[in-house]
């Protein structure tokens, strides 16, 4: 990834703190990725990478610095729905598929309110369905499926509205070892067609080989920003 | 997948929740129907008699509490006569009697034989009574088809055995369910002599019967002008006091029904926190979450509208074969009753739903993500 090209996420400097300033999150944090980079954010309980990823949902605003995605100030964001609707895509730990929905609308669902016609939309999810090879169970219901096609519901749903930037949060982290395989192909698979930039929030190091690179926060700062052992090798 | 379609699955996949909050809106919405049918349906039957007489306005008594009731005499029929304006007035005397269970309420009207036509009377068979005839009577139409009785028969009523020298009609189905006697004979059985209950007034061609209304009100203040059926709710403190009683039990019920549906769906909100949470999280805005959330209260208050008119006809159908009832509730079921209905429910579903759905919109994403 060339140094020059356009920033997806530009951090410098941002602070969050909870309870008050009692915890804090993140103290400083800076980071740079790339249009099109697959990141994986590692590091101990408590350092601050769920915090980064709600920051990079506008789920949550930081206390200080600047924070930009796709030149977007998501500090000062006007509609963080619309932001997290054409610009973000989720993949999170426990999935949070709705279970009385079928795979079809639960990747449908997320369509909803975009403008996009019914017709594209059930298009769009049944494509992403067969894209994570989920095409034969769209009728049926999340608690039918494995553990491993659930999470690859949730990928296809936070992949329905064409995001610029995926965020997931230990998205193999209730999964076998052949399911984190599926899915970490799948999010290769991603970045390769689409080059859409994703974020990975992890522990294990099996998810943290799969990207570009690792970046390894420690008491709400980078400690470390490498190149992942994996993409070195290759 | 539409947005409708969500509501209505969302609704149908919690279906014994769902059915016992139709429930409680629909016992709000029969509450609300049975009383307002039944006043209304009072209303009618005890202003019928008012358009009865084809007269401009109605004079009676004022601060009665039944209408037929009134009390006046015939030096008040006098003095009204005389106000300017006025170009006719007929004084009538009132009372109900039962004939028989399938006329348990016939009205007796009491008018000389010279005012029938004024009044409105149209003599279809026979000829009309003499004006002191005790034992002669003519029966509406109607009535007389109802009791199959013909010219020359006998009747008892009114304290004897009476032959029906006449069949009349008036072109109101009120009027042509009465019966009519002569004024005076009437008066001497009800023991009350020179006594009226309500006077028909005629104004001259080209005054204004507002005005004339007015003059005769001020002419003596315990008479009062009543036009239409507005002005008969105003004039009659049964009435007043059944709109009041009809009124605070609507009240009642749609505060009921909203507070149950305000619980059921608080319970379904903290059941659902995850989901709320998820849908913001993918960019549901608050305002499409508070329309998912009063979308399904108001499919249940359709639900509940649909059942409620279907309780409510069981009930009044009930309630009008009660004997004190019967014959008074008469009721009819029109567009208005229908709308009434939806827009209980429609106020129940929404009054109980605003506050889940203003909570729902508000959750945190992160934070409803981390429930269990």
């Amino acid at each position: 990834m060339s140094s020059d090209s356009a920033a997806a996420i530009d951090a410098v400097n941002v602070h969050k703190t909870f309870d008050r300033g009692a915890v804090r999150a993140l103290d400083g944090l800076t980071v740079r990725v790339e249009e099109g980079e697959y990141v994986a954010v590692t590091g101990p309980s408590g350092c601050g990478k769920s915090t980064l990823l709600h920051l990079l949902a506008a789920l949550d605003r930081p206390d200080a610095g600047t924070l930009h995605v796709a030149g977007l100030d998501l500090a000062h964001l006007a509609d963080p729905n619309r932001y997290r609707r054409e610009q973000v895509g989720l993949v999170f730990q426990l999935h949070n598929l709705l279970p009385h929905l079928s795979v079809l609308a639960n990747v449908e669902i997320a369509m909803m309110g975009t403008g996009v016609h019914r017709r594209e939309q059930h298009a769009r999810a049944c494509e992403l369905l067969e894209a994570v090879a989920l095409g034969d169970l769209s009728r049926r219901r999340p608690p039918a499926l494995s553990g491993g096609e659930r999470q690859r519901v949730a990928v296809a749903r936070a992949l329905a509205n064409r995001p610029r930037l995926l965020l997931a949060d230990e998205p193999t982290g209730s999964l076998d070892s052949a399911s984190v395989g599926h899915v970490l192909d799948l999010l290769r698979e991603l970045r390769d067609r689409e080059s859409t930039t994703i974020v990975v929030v992890t522990h294990d190091p099996i998810v943290a080989a799969a990207a570009d690179r690792v970046i390894h926060l420690l008491d709400g700062r980078v400690a470390e920003n490498m190149a992942a052992p994996e993409s070195t090798g290759a | 997948m539409s947005f409708l379609w969500l509501v209505g699955h969302n609704v149908w996949v919690k279906k014994v929740r769902s059915g016992l909050t139709a429930v409680a809106i629909a016992i709000g919405v029969m509450t609300v129907l049975a009383l307002g049918i039944v006043t209304e349906s009072i209303r009618t039957t005890a202003a019928g008699v008012l358009e009865v007489g084809s007269a401009d306005f109605t004079v009676a008594q004022r601060n009665v509490s039944d209408i037929l009731q009134s009390s006046l005499s015939e030096v008040q029929l006098g003095r009204v006569g005389a106000v300017p304006g006025v170009a006719s007035a007929v004084g009538v005397l009132l009372d109900t009697e039962r004939l028989d269970a399938a006329h348990p309420l016939v009205v007796e009207i009491g008018i000389q034989p010279a005012d029938l036509t004024p009044f409105g009377v149209r003599i279809v068979a026979g000829r009309p009574y003499g004006a002191t005839a005790d034992g002669e009577i003519l029966l509406g139409s109607r009535l007389a088809q109802d009791l199959d009785v013909r010219l020359g028969q006998r009747v008892t009523l009114a304290g004897g055995e009476k032959i029906v020298v006449g069949i009349y009609a008036t072109g109101n189905v009120f009027g042509d369910s009465a019966v009519m006697l002569p004024l005076v004979p009437f008066q001497a059985w009800e023991r009350q002599p020179g006594g009226l209950s309500l006077l028909f007034v005629k104004v001259t061609p080209g005054s204004d019967v507002a005005a004339v209304e007015q003059r005769v009100h001020d002419s003596s203040p315990v008479l009062v002008g009543i036009r239409n059926l507005l002005e008969f709710g105003r004039a009659n403190r049964d009435y007043q006091l059944i709109t009041a009683a009809d009124r605070a039990a609507t009240i009642v019920a749609i505060t009921i029904g909203a507070i149950i549906v305000m619980n059921t769906m608080l319970l379904s909100l903290v059941e659902r926190y995850r989901e709320f949470g998820l849908l913001r999280a993918v960019g549901w805005s608050r305002r499409r979450v508070v329309a998912l959330v009063l979308g399904e209260s108001l499919t249940m208050g359709v639900a509940g509208a649909a059942l409620g008119v279907g309780m409510a006809y069981v009930v009044v159908r009930i309630l009008s074969r009660l004997p004190d009832l019967e014959g008074i509730l008469r009721p009819t079921y029109d567009a208005g009753v229908f709308a009434r209905a939806l827009l209980t429910a429609a106020a129940v579903a929404i009054l109980g739903a605003v506050y889940p759905a203003t909570r729902a919109a508000r959750l945190a994403p992160i934070e409803a993500l981390r429930r269990e």
